[in-house]
């Protein structure tokens, strides 16, 4: 549903911010505010790319520690806002 | 053994999240054991106040009830134990009226009108309470309120209502009222800003134990903090006058910058206290001394107050202001945050002190941390900032590049935060001057504290290099009952440290530093501080001395009635002002009268009758009788003892006329001899109450800055050898008097006894210590030293308290002065010791009598 959510987010992360570190070490759930990988240049950094990528719109409220802590939760804001995700969550529930 | 905790082995979320809060009975025992080694220690170190210490007890009690109820019964227990801990702190009275005014607030919030409205509403109300807090309308309730209810509701409001208007998810009553009443609040009117959706998301989403320890770990954490903040506060800050060398420079910067150790220990430890039950907070602080940029400053201190910034302007700046390119919004929205980061400490100040705070210093201070990290902010949207992932092995680059920015970063900050800090943008500039002086002009600070910044950075640098680093973000590891050990260990070693029995063993040395550590009572500076608010009728509090503030906060608006303002009028010249002749007033502690002459005391004849022994008692407010009504001043006391028991021998009557002035400091007093002279006395008093030569020096500063006539030729001397001159700014001219403080004191100790002596008559010096503990002594020794070459009879009154419970013989925690106990103390202790030195005191008594007559001046 949101693997290339994922998948996108987690290259951008690794090639922006962490250049040279092992893929492997960032996991879906590892903490990026709360580990001190995002701050909040590069936070918004994630959402211009997002916006950009996935043709989606964040609203101010939205960034913060609740939905961009993690790739998991990245993902899972960008399916509320794709149609596509949105209408595959609901049918597979 | 794991306890029953119904309903919480899968309580489900709305976010998610499965609340757990089962702990084992080992685990819960290990938890309560250190709590309770905790408690010892806040107890040994008497920790922020004995207010904190029942709250602490309270909050540690709770917890072990809390901690074994049903999940859904721990919301509103704590909710109830916050509200037990409002009433403990403020009282039945004072917390019902700063509840119900919450409850007013938030009940506005969830009223069922739209949300424009309901702003609207708030803002009513808020306006009310902003013209009560200013003092424009009356208030029913006490002003000890006012800085509790500020600290709840001032920012929480905000971001409770930013997230009621974006959140979905419903807020619960008891939730709500727990955010805004949260327990360790009564006591903290600086409380960090929670964020309250963290507040609710994190509520015991974690194993309970691991909860429990890092809430533990985080109040040992703020207590080390404390003591630490209490050395520095101690033994480590300088007055700006102080600053002589390269070496006082480098102290005074980094003591200024250390004393945030105090807010960084009181937000641990609050946060701490919370984890306890179960609200799972982000870290407040984080290693803020090793900021490797500016950015890297504003993201490691005060990390709550930074998110909150960003959530509620950064963000919300930037999305609106995009449009005209990233880069643009990035710099506005930055600048905006810290404008709104200004205001907000006005606002604060507001609601905790009552007064509107503008300051050139604030000002300026955000303004240039606020362009250091829009500067900052660009160069790492260009380049980009170094991130590890894992550990890897050591690096020199690593370690040379984070030592070298850190220590440069240190270093601007500590200047920085010095400038804020300063009384005034000319005293700060000021301070600068020590560096062209030389280490040769310090005065005991060591040029090694120059390096302090260097081994900052380089600790800074060997932990970016590989030598601390934590493990990887969101790495899970074991935690178990291990984790209590450190702990453990440190609250033992402080535990140890702290009796008195074993410092002791240590040598003297040790013993002196370690006493005042176990005690918050005010620094040298403080104390000298309130000393010179007594002086000058100010509340010489600046935006940092918060301890002395909190000592003051307490005071009662209309204490006495009357200030010392009210009973003297400006008279120009060396002294300034006098007591307002004929003056009465009605006090909360008794009348007060000043005669016809100007003395607060009866009436006399300017020229004693025949066979009169007559005593001129010149001092400050303790000799005046600042605080006790008329007829309980020792002066009073005394006279109608030595009349009472005179006997058969000696003179026909002791007149004993009081020329004591409120703010009069020892050069002063030269004028108020002067005046005695008048009144033909036999002996002169003269009482000092301690800090005599620094006193002395301040007087003779501002008198020169304002460049009134020195009439006293060996003092304007002095004051034309140190350089000081009209209009010079005044920590300037207090650093270059502060060589000739011995000085300035002996030449007024010398002008009084000699003109008393030089008219026959006895000059008498008495010392009255202060009714209060700490430093305030520090310069007895040297003003007793001047005394005595002075050639005055010496009666010393050090240990008139001794034994006293000085709290029940003063006025207030806030007015040192002594109240009507302790003046008589004073009365029947100077009437022992007048008796002991009875043949010199009383030299003149023969003459006197030989005079012959019993008529009394005194007018009944």
């Amino acid at each position: 549903m949101s693997d290339d959510v994922k998948t996108a987010v987690k290259e951008f992360i690794l090639s922006e911010f962490l250049p040279g570190e092992d893929p492997a070490e960032l996991t879906d759930s590892t903490p990026l505010i709360s580990g001190g990988i995002l701050d909040s240049i590069a936070t918004l950094k994630v959402v211009l790319f997002i916006e950009e990528q996935f043709n989606v719109t964040f609203e101010a409220h939205e960034v913060d520690r609740e939905n961009f802590d993690s790739i998991e939760n990245i993902a899972r804001l960008v399916g509320t806002k794709r149609p596509q995700d949105h209408d595959q969550a609901r049918s597979s529930a | 053994m794991e306890l029953a905790v119904p309903g919480s082995a899968a309580a489900p979320r709305t976010n998610g999240v499965k609340e757990t809060g089962g702990i084992s009975a080992t685990r819960l025992l290990v938890v309560l054991a250190q709590l309770g080694l905790l408690m010892l220690v806040l107890r040994q170190f008497q920790i922020e106040s004995a207010a904190f210490l029942r709250l602490s007890l309270l909050a540690f009690a709770g917890f072990a009830l809390h901690a074994v109820l049903p999940l859904r019964y721990r919301l509103p227990f704590f909710l109830a134990l916050s509200l037990a801990g409002i009433a403990l702190v403020l009282g039945l009275e004072h917390g019902a009226w700063l509840v119900g005014i919450g409850l007013v607030l938030v009940g506005i919030c969830h009223l069922p009108l739209a949300f424009g409205t309901r702003i609207a509403l708030l803002l009513g109300v808020v306006t009310v309470l902003v013209a009560q807090r200013a003092s424009l309308l009356p208030a029913p309730w006490s002003e000890a309120i006012w800085p509790i209810l500020g600290s709840m509701f001032m920012f929480r409001l905000i971001i409770y209502l930013y997230d009621l208007r974006h959140e979905t998810a419903p807020a619960s009553p008891s939730r709500t009222l727990a955010y805004f009443f949260m327990l360790p609040n009564a006591c903290f009117p600086l409380f960090p800003v929670i964020d309250y959706k963290t507040f609710r998301r994190n509520y015991f989403d974690e194993d309970a134990y691991k909860t429990y320890q890092t809430g533990v770990d985080w109040m040992v954490r703020g207590v080390v903090h404390l003591l630490l903040y209490r050395i520095v506060y101690y033994y480590f800050t300088l007055a700006p006058a102080e600053v002589h060398g390269p070496g006082d420079l480098a102290q005074y910067l980094l003591s200024n910058f250390l004393l945030y150790l105090r807010v960084s220990g009181q937000f641990h430890f609050i946060v701490g206290m919370l984890y306890l039950f179960g609200f799972r907070l982000p870290e407040t602080h984080n290693k803020y001394f090793f900021a490797s940029s500016f950015t890297d400053f504003w993201r490691r201190i005060n990390i709550y107050w930074k998110d909150f910034m960003l959530k509620v302007f950064y963000y919300p700046a930037y999305f609106r202001l995009r449009r005209y390119g990233t880069t643009a919004a990035l710099v506005l929205a930055t600048l905006f945050v810290f404008l709104m980061t200004w205001f907000l400490h006005a606002y604060q100040w507001f609601w905790l002190r009552g007064t509107v705070l503008f300051v050139w210093q604030d000002i300026l201070f955000w303004t240039i941390l606020g362009a250091l990290v829009v500067v900052n902010s660009l160069y790492e949207v260009k380049h980009g900032r170094e991130r590890k992932l894992a550990a890897t092995g050591w690096s020199w680059r690593a370690f040379s590049t984070v030592s070298l920015k850190t220590a440069l970063t240190f270093t601007v900050i500590c200047a920085l935060w010095s400038f804020w800090t300063a009384d005034s943008l000319d005293a700060w500039l000021s301070l600068w001057s020590a560096v062209g002086r030389g280490f040769a002009a310090d005065h005991g600070a060591s040029p090694f504290l120059l390096l302090v910044p260097i081994a900052i950075g380089a600790a800074a640098g060997a932990m970016a290099a590989g030598g601390g680093r934590k493990p990887r973000p969101g790495a899970k590891r074991a935690f178990g009952i291990r984790e209590a050990v450190q702990p453990t260990v440190t609250l033992g070693l402080l535990l140890v440290v702290g009796i008195e029995g074993i410092y002791t063993q240590f040598g003297p040395t040790i013993a002196t530093y370690i006493q005042p550590l176990r005690s918050g009572q005010l620094s040298r500076l403080d104390n000298a501080a309130l000393d010179r608010g007594y002086y000058e009728d100010l509340l010489r509090v600046n935006r940092f001395n918060s301890q002395l503030w909190e000592v003051y906060s307490q005071k009662p608006k209309n204490f006495l009635d009357v200030n010392f303002g009210a009973l003297k009028r400006h008279t120009g010249g060396f002294a300034g002002g006098e007591l307002i002749p004929s003056f009465v007033a009605s006090t909360e502690y008794g009348p007060v009268t000043i005669n016809r002459w100007g003395m607060r005391d009866q009436d006399y004849e300017r020229v004693p009758a025949p066979g009169t022994f007559r005593v001129a008692l010149l001092g400050p407010s303790n000799v005046m009788g600042w605080g006790v009504g008329d007829g309980e001043t020792f002066e009073a006391l005394l006279e109608e003892r030595l009349n009472r028991e005179r006997g058969g021998a000696g003179p026909a009557r002791y007149e004993i006329l009081n020329f004591g002035v409120p703010g009069y400091r020892p050069p002063q007093q030269l004028v108020a001899l002067e005046k005695a002279l008048g009144f033909g006395p036999h002996a002169v008093f003269y009482v000092a109450v301690g800090r005599e030569p620094s006193q002395s020096a301040l007087h003779l500063a501002a008198i020169a800055r304002a460049g009134t006539a020195i009439p006293y030729p060996e003092l304007a001397a002095i004051v034309a050898k140190a350089g000081v001159a009209q209009g010079m700014e005044e920590t300037e001219a207090r650093r270059r008097l502060q060589p000739f403080h011995d000085d300035i004191l002996a030449a007024v100790y010398g002008r009084i006894a000699d003109e008393c002596r030089r008219r026959g008559i006895v000059p008498v010096w008495i010392f009255l210590p202060q009714v209060r503990e700490g430093t305030w002594q520090e310069e007895t020794p040297q003003t007793v030293r001047a005394a005595e070459a002075a050639g005055f009879v010496i009666i010393d009154l050090g240990d008139v308290y001794q034994g006293q419970d000085l709290g029940a013989i003063r006025l207030a925690e806030w007015d040192q002065h002594p109240n009507a106990r302790a003046h008589r103390l004073i009365a029947g202790r100077l009437y022992e010791e007048l008796q002991a030195k009875r043949g010199a005191v009383f030299a003149g008594e023969g003459a006197a009598a030989r005079a012959g007559g019993t008529a009394t001046s005194r007018k009944e």
